[in-house]
C-alpha cells in the first residue's frame, strides 16, 4: 500500500506504538545517532547526512549478551531474557539488507540461532530511504541502493512535509493503518525522488570480476600494500552492519557464559591454543576482511557481503578506503574461470 | 604550515642517499578529511607524500611495526617525537637507526567538527596561519582555526619536535603549562559523584575495539592485559565492569610514559574522552617527579627506574 504520513503527524504516530510495542530509533548521542528506545521524550534524528554510527545489528546481535548462568553444583540455567515485540523505525536500506544477509548466516535448517531468530521474528522494521545519498556510502555499486526494500515492512520517503510510506506486509499495514492512501500522482513523484537518489551515486569500483581478482591473487603483495598503514583494531568490523563474528567466553566470577563480538582484525581472533597464529599479521587480516565479503560472501549466498554503507570509510582511524582499495584491486591480474 | 617540498626534498634525500631504508609520513586520503600514513622506499614515491593540519596519526605507533634492524626516517612534530623518545628509552628501537623530520606543529584539526560546522561535501581544506578556507559544494567558507582544534592539541605544551635531526619551518611559541595543569584541576574540582557519572557516561560508551589501544605508540605490548585469558585480568565484555576496568588500566599502564597526543581520543569511534585520566597521570609526573615522558631518549620514566639502593623496594 502506498500512503501519505505527514511529518508533524509522525511524533504522535511513533508514540502510540509505544502501546504494544518497544520502539526503535536514531537519537543523538554526543557527536553522532544511535538507535535507542523511544521515550515520551526522545527526539527522532532524520537529518544526519550519514548513518547511524552502530549499525542496528546489534539490535539483534548484542555487542555482549550472557547465554547460560552456571548455578552450584555444576548445574546451568538460561540466561536470556524475553523479548518484548518491538519495532525499528528509521533503518536506513543498507542496514536492512544486511539483517537479511545476516539471517543467511544464523537462520540455517540445522543451526539456526533461536536468539537471532527470536528477536527476528518480533521485530517489525520500517526504513526510511536516503532521498539524500551519503557521500561514504556506495550501496548502488555493490548491487543494492538507497530505496532498497530486502527485509523492510514498509519504507518512507521523504517528500519535504510528507512522507511517502510503502508498506509490504501485513505489520507494515497495521503500522500505518488510518494513513490516507497517496494519489498515483504523488507516488510517481516519490518514485522520481528515489530514481534521483539512485543515480546521484556514483560507482565508487568496478564489481565485474571482482571476485575472481580477489581469489586469484591470494599471494599478490596488493594485500602488503593496503594494509600497511592498517591498526589491526575493531572500527571496520564492530561498526560494520554484516560483520557478525562473536566470541564466546566463561567469565567465571559472574558465573556465566558470554558472547561478545570479535573482529577478525584482531590478533587473538585466529590465535591458536598452541600459539600458532594462521592469520599472523594485519596483511592475512585485511585479506580475510576484504575477501569474506567480496568472495567468500559470493561463495556462499551468491551476493556481495558488504551493502556499501560507508561506515568503515568514515571511521577507519587511519582512513583506510575500501572504495579505493577495490578500486586498486580492479587492475590486479585474473583469468575467467570457465567453471560452468 | 611547514614547506611540503622542503618535507619532500628532505624525505627524498634520505631515500636516495640510502640513509634511511624507508619513510613514514602521510599520503593524500580518498577525501581532504582523512590523510593517510604512508610508508615511502623509494625517492620517486615520495611526491605522494603530503602533511597537512587533518593528519591525525601518531606516527610513531609504527616504529614499532616495521623491522627492528630497518633504518626508519619518519615526520614528527613535538608529540610524534616525545613517542619516538619514549620508544627508544624503553630500547624499542635504536636511535641512531632513525632519522627525524621535524615539522613544529600548529595542532591537529577535528574534521568532525569540520564537517559538522560546513557539512559533508568538504572538497578542499586550505589552512592559512590562524584561518581555515575550506572549500565545499556550496562554496568556501573562512574558519578560525583554533576553533577546530582536537582538545589535546589546543592544551599542548611542546609544539615543537625537539631531537629531530632536521627542523623545517620555525620553531613555535612553546604551549602554556597552564592550560593543561587546569583541564586536570577543573576536572577534580568537580565533587567525585559528578566525577564518576563522568567516568561512568564516557567508559561506558565503549564497544572494545582497542582502537585507542592500536593507536597509541605506547601500547605496543605482544599482548595486551585484555587479551590474556589465563588468568583474566579484566571481564571481556562490553559490560560496565569490564569496560571501567579496560579504561583504567589501560590509562594506568601509560604512567610516566603518555605523550599527550590525543591519538587514542581521535581513533576512537565513540567519541570517548580519555585523555581526561592520562592527562592526570601526567600532570602528577609534572608535579610529583618533574618528569614529562619523551623529553629526551635517555631519561627512564619514575616508575620504570629501578635502582639497587632504591629505598622503596617494590615487593609483590
Ligand atoms: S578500521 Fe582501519 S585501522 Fe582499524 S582495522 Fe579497519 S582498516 Fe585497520
Ligand atoms: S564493509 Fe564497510 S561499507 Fe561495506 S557494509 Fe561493512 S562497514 Fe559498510
Ligand atoms: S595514551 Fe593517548 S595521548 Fe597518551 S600517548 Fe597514547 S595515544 Fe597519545
Ligand atoms: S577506541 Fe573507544 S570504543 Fe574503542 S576500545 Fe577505545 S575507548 Fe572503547
Amino acid at each position: 500500500m502506498n500512503l501519505i504520513l505527514e511529518k508533524q503527524a509522525l511524533q504522535d504516530l511513533l508514540q502510540s506504538w509505544r502501546q504494544n510495542y518497544d520502539v526503535y530509533l536514531p537519537q543523538k548521542l554526543e557527536r553522532f545517532s544511535h538507535f535507542m528506545p523511544l521515550t515520551e521524550t526522545s527526539v527522532l534524528v532524520t537529518d544526519e547526512p550519514h548513518n547511524t554510527r552502530i549499525p542496528p545489528k546489534s539490535l539483534f546481535l548484542p555487542m555482549t549478551e550472557a547465554l547460560v548462568k552456571f548455578t552450584r553444583y555444576g548445574g546451568y540455567e538460561d540466561a536470556r531474557h524475553e523479548i518484548q515485540p518491538r519495532i525499528v523505525f528509521g533503518i536506513r536500506p543498507c542496514d536492512a539488507q544486511a539483517v537479511q544477509l545476516l539471517d543467511t548466516s544464523f537462520i540455517q535448517d540445522e543451526y539456526t540461532d533461536p536468539l537471532w531468530l527470536e528477536r527476528r521474528e518480533k521485530t517489525i522494521t520500517i526504513g526510511l530511504g536516503c532521498h539524500e545519498p551519503c557521500l561514504n556510502g556506495f550501496c548502488t555499486t555493490v548491487g543494492y541502493g538507497p530505496f532498497n526494500k530486502a527485509d523492510l515492512d514498509a519504507i518512507l520517503t521523504d517528500m519535504g512535509d510528507v512522507y511517502l510510506v510503502e508498506t509490504f506486509s501485513q505489520a507494515g499495514d497495521a503500522c500505518f493503518q488510518g494513513l490516507p492512501v497517496a494519489a498515483e500522482e504523488t507516488y510517481q513523484e516519490a518514485l522520481a525522488v528515489q530514481h534521483s537518489a539512485h543515480d546521484q551515486m556514483p560507482v565508487a569500483f568496478e564489481t565485474e570480476n571482482l571476485k575472481e581478482k580477489l581469489e586469484q591473487n591470494f599471494k599478490n603483495n596488493y594485500w602488503d600494500e593496503v594494509s600497511q598503514s592498517c591498526l589491526g583494531c575493531g572500527v571496520c568490523t564492530f561498526l560494520c552492519p554484516t560483520c557478525f563474528c562473536f566470541d564466546i567466553v566463561d567469565e567465571t566470577q559472574r558465573r556465566e557464559r558470554v558472547r561478545n563480538w570479535d573482529s577478525c582484525m584482531f590478533r587473538t581472533y585466529s590465535l591458536e591454543a598452541s600459539g600458532h597464529n594462521p592469520r599472523p599479521s594485519r596483511v592475512e587480516r585485511t585479506r580475510q576482511r576484504i575477501s569474506h565479503k567480496f568472495v567468500y560472501w559470493l561463495d556462499q549466498v551468491n551476493q556481495i557481503g558488504c551493502t556499501g554503507c560507508g561506515r568503515c570509510v568514515r571511521y577507519c582511524p587511519v582512513g583506510l578506503d575500501i572504495r579505493s582499495m577495490l578500486r586498486q584491486a580492479h587492475s590486479l591480474p585474473f583469468e575467467v574461470s570457465h567453471a560452468i | 604550515m611547514p614547506d611540503l617540498n622542503a618535507i619532500r626534498t628532505e624525505a627524498k634525500r634520505l631515500l636516495a642517499e640510502g640513509v634511511v631504508d624507508v619513510v613514514v609520513a602521510f599520503k593524500a586520503g580518498e577525501t581532504p578529511l582523512h590523510p593517510q600514513p604512508a610508508f615511502f622506499r623509494s625517492a620517486d614515491e615520495v611526491d605522494q607524500l603530503v602533511y597537512d593540519g587533518l593528519c591525525q596519526n601518531n606516527l610513531a605507533t609504527f616504529l614499532t611495526r616495521v623491522p627492528k634492524q630497518s633504518k626508519v626516517g619518519m615526520v614528527v612534530r613535538g608529540c610524534e617525537n616525545r613517542s619516538v623518545n619514549a620508544l627508544v628509552v624503553e630500547k624499542q628501537k635504536n636511535r641512531a637507526d632513525l632519522f627525524l623530520i621535524g615539522v613544529p606543529c600548529e595542532g591537529i584539526l577535528d574534521w568532525q567538527k569540520i564537517v559538522g560546522e560546513v557539512g559533508e561535501t568538504v572538497k578542499s581544506v586550505k589552512e592559512n596561519g590562524q584561518n581555515l578556507m575550506i572549500e565545499t559544494k556550496a562554496g568556501y567558507q573562512l574558519l578560525e582555526r583554533h576553533d577546530f582544534l582536537h582538545e589535546s592539541c589546543k592544551r599542548c605544551i611542546h609544539p615543537n619536535p625537539m631531537s629531530a635531526d632536521i627542523l623545517i619551518g620555525e620553531a613555535l611559541q612553546e604551549g602554556d603549562p597552564n592550560l593543561a595543569r587546569t583541564a586536570v584541576e577543573t576536572f577534580e574540582d568537580q565533587t567525585i559523584e559528578d566525577r564518576y557519572a563522568w567516568f561512568q557516561k564516557e567508559a561506558e560508551r565503549c564497544i572494545r575495539c582497542y582502537a585507542c589501544r592500536q593507536a597509541c605508540p605506547m601500547c605496543y605490548c605482544e599482548e595486551c592485559f585484555v587479551d590474556h585469558i589465563e588468568p583474566r585480568w579484566s571481564e571481556s565484555g562490553a559490560t560496565p565492569a569490564g569496560m571501567q576496568g579496560w579504561h583504567i588500566v589501560r590509562a594506568f599502564h601509560q604512567t610516566g610514559r603518555c605523550t599527550s597526543c590525543g591519538a587514542c581520543e581521535r581513533a576512537c569511534p565513540m567519541d570517548i574522552k580519555m585523555t581526561y585520566l592520562t592527562e592526570k597521570l601526567n600532570h602528577d609526573m609534572r608535579e610529583k617527579y618533574n618528569f614529562e615522558p619523551g623529553l629526551d631518549a635517555q631519561t627512564q620514566p619514575p616508575f620504570a627506574a629501578v635502582t639497587l639502593d632504591d629505598k622503596n623496594r617494590f615487593s609483590v
